[in-house]
């Protein structure tokens, strides 16, 4: 359904909890997250906004397809203007909270609202039975995508050949998109980047996150590969994020701390006397929430204060890089249950190697 | 999202039309007696960044300081351990984490004695990093992204959106023949392995099998005299196009005509300009057909 009915109920009732009259999702092209939790519509014009009121709901596009697609589809006031500044202060109405202000553009913003990204976020962090179900074919597409990467990958080939094949794979069978970085090399890789020209090399250690969309929603994996036999180094260190992911997939709970989560991880790390990698000099987070945004908040960092609750859905993954073996990557897609956590990927917990 | 080959070939742009392009914006800027300019740019709006460094991020925030009298900065909110490939596709050298972009921002200013600066299109930075600019010393003064970023009138520019547009047509004339019958996801899969292996950055493909304007592909059959509408990205350089499937013969008027900017950050901008996307909706046995080009 275009409309999230239960998003829609969760938001009326944050808005009379806290004095608001008109509760705006903004969306723009790269942060459509806010909009599409209550109309999830995948616009292609550069701006779209709903307003949401105790009497309906108004929407303004600014692309005159978007407004097309979207008249016949939904209850709700559908407008157009390729002036978006012109129609989305139209929008405000009594006391208005926006979703999203932060990254509107401040021509947008009426100095008299109020920001809802973090309540709203709050209430995102833990997904309806509908946006799960999302969720769950998007980590199959993931698995897929990534025995099609395996399948692919070979010597000679360049990474941007590699991504462009499992970018036709996904979207062939029905991704919306799909968010990836790559990397390969030996232990001078520091992180993943886009793809570039390399052309892949016996030896070489092959790093992915893949993150398709379906219908909205991210999940993701991260696995690495060794053309060839790894080697001892890299053996070692796939044992310690091993070793770290399992940890963090153990612990993770209703109730536990995310900083928890985060510390789990890095002890792992410690005790094998690599701390240093787990510092933001090598790496950036721990994992992260997903849902219509593939880096959602919270980060699993060791100073993140967040109660991991059921209903949530992370990716724990201790990426970074180690002298043993160059970057290296690892992680599954999380939905936590009422007693812990299940992982949504199905694709083995190895090493990948090709020889 | 940008996850193509994000490159740079000195041969292609070489440092010389960068430099021509830095040095128009200081010539703007010093009759303006301003020492700095910094441009804004994210995911979706990198086009003005690009122009003048070749810096496309592939996620996060960055800024572009270009200044009277130093190579330009850049603010950025990847990783360090990224910085490397950045140095590897851009002009940039001098590169430096931020977060918050007004705290990086003021630390230069403070260094180098700036009370006034210039802000590319500053009632468009995102409202959080636009407040934070506000909260400081130093007052920012508007420039409208015409006083200094005009490709429409830079011969590399519009050199290098001809050779997109020449292959944006030539897959998409190729494959759009043999769509019938398969579904939409699996014709877009077929593009973006076409295009993406061709260097594109960046797609979005919207397709419709004549019954509605295009849209996102939904697992549908296509059918004869589908249209696809589409946009690329070829080293930063968009270019949008409609074509349609068999031998209708295309009409230069049709029952509606669609105007998008092209000289902006987005392609999907309404609106038009002297570098625009012009699209002709026309009626054909029935259904709706949609054609159209990047034009100048």
């Amino acid at each position: 359904m275009m409309l999230n009915q239960e998003r829609r109920q969760q938001f009326l009732t944050l808005m009379e909890e806290s004095g608001w009259d008109t509760l705006l999702l903004y969306g723009n092209t790269s942060r459509k997250d806010f909009f599409r939790s209550l109309v999830n519509f995948n616009f292609f014009g550069p701006h779209a906004a709903a307003a949401l009121a105790s009497n309906g709901i108004s929407i303004v596009v600014s692309h005159p397809w978007d407004d097309e697609l979207l008249q016949d589809s939904i209850d709700a006031n559908v407008t157009w203007d390729a002036d978006f500044n012109a129609v989305i202060h139209r929008l405000i109405s009594g006391k208005t909270a926006i979703a999203g202000r932060e990254f509107m553009e401040a021509r947008f913003v009426d100095e008299a609202t109020v920001s809802a990204t973090a309540p709203i976020e709050n209430l995102r962090r833990f997904k309806t039975r509908g946006e799960i179900e999302y969720i769950r074919q998007s980590a199959r597409l993931a698995d897929a995508g990534y025995r099609h990467f395996v399948e692919t990958a070979e010597a000679g080939v360049a990474e941007y050949e590699l991504v462009a094949e499992v970018e036709a794979f996904l979207k062939s069978n029905g991704a919306e998109d799909n968010f990836m970085l790559i990397a390969s090399g030996g232990t001078e890789v520091f992180g993943m980047h886009p793809p570039t020209e390399r052309r892949f090399q016996k030896g070489d250690i092959i790093t992915t996150e893949l993150t398709p969309q379906v219908n909205g929603y991210y999940a993701q994996i991260c696995r690495t590969m060794v053309l060839g036999e790894p080697s001892a180094g890299q053996s070692r260190a796939f044992a310690i994020f091993s070793e770290a992911q399992a940890a963090a997939q153990n612990l993770i709970k209703p109730g536990v701390n995310i900083k928890d989560v985060a510390r789990v991880q890095n002890d792992v790390f410690r005790r094998e006397g690599y701390g240093e990698y787990t510092t933001p000099r090598y790496t950036r987070v721990r994992g992260h929430n997903l849902g219509l945004y593939p880096d959602e908040n919270p980060w699993v960092l060791e100073d993140v204060d967040c109660e991991v609750n059921e209903g949530m859905v992370l990716i724990a993954h201790p990426n970074t890089y180690l002298p043993l073996s160059g970057y290296m990557t690892f992680g599954d897609t999380l939905l936590v249950t009422a007693r812990g956590c299940v992982s949504l990927n199905q694709t083995e917990k190895k090493l990948f190697s090709k020889v | 999202m940008k996850r193509g080959l994000i490159t740079w070939d000195p041969s292609e742009i070489p440092p010389a039309v960068f430099n021509e392009r830095l040095d128009g914006v200081r010539r703007a800027l010093k009759e303006r007696d301003l020492p700095a300019l910094v441009i804004y740019s994210d995911m979706w709006r990198s086009n003005q960044a690009r122009f003048f460094s070749n810096f496309m991020p592939y996620f996060n925030r960055a800024m572009l300081i270009i200044s009277c009298d130093t190579p330009p900065t850049l603010l950025c909110g990847l990783s360090p351990r990224v910085y490397g490939w950045i140095r590897s596709v851009t002009i940039i050298q001098d590169i430096r984490p931020a977060r918050n972009f007004a705290e990086p921002l003021f630390d230069i200013a403070g260094e180098r004695n700036w009370l006034r600066i210039g802000a590319l299109d500053l009632d468009r930075f995102p409202y959080d990093i636009h407040t934070a600019l506000h909260a400081g010393q130093i007052a920012l003064v508007n420039l409208e992204s015409q006083v200094i970023f005009s490709p429409a009138e830079d011969e590399k520019e519009l050199t290098i959106r001809r050779t997109a547009a020449t292959i944006a047509g030539q897959i998409l004339e190729e494959e759009i023949v043999q769509g019938v019958g398969v579904t939409d996801y699996l014709f877009v899969g077929n593009l973006e392995r076409r295009f993406r292996r061709s260097g594109a950055e960046d797609l979005i493909i919207l397709i419709t099998n004549g019954r509605a304007v295009p849209a996102p592909p939904a697992g549908v059959l296509l059918e004869e005299n589908f249209s696809v509408s589409m946009a690329m990205e070829y080293r930063g350089h968009w270019v949008r196009l409609s074509r349609y499937h068999g031998d209708a013969k295309p009409k230069a008027s049709g029952s509606a005509s669609y105007l998008e900017r092209m000289d902006g950050s987005y392609p999907y901008e309404s609106g038009g300009g002297i570098l625009q996307a012009h699209h002709v909706e026309f009626n054909h046995n029935g259904k709706r057909l949609f054609y159209g080009d990047t034009i100048l």
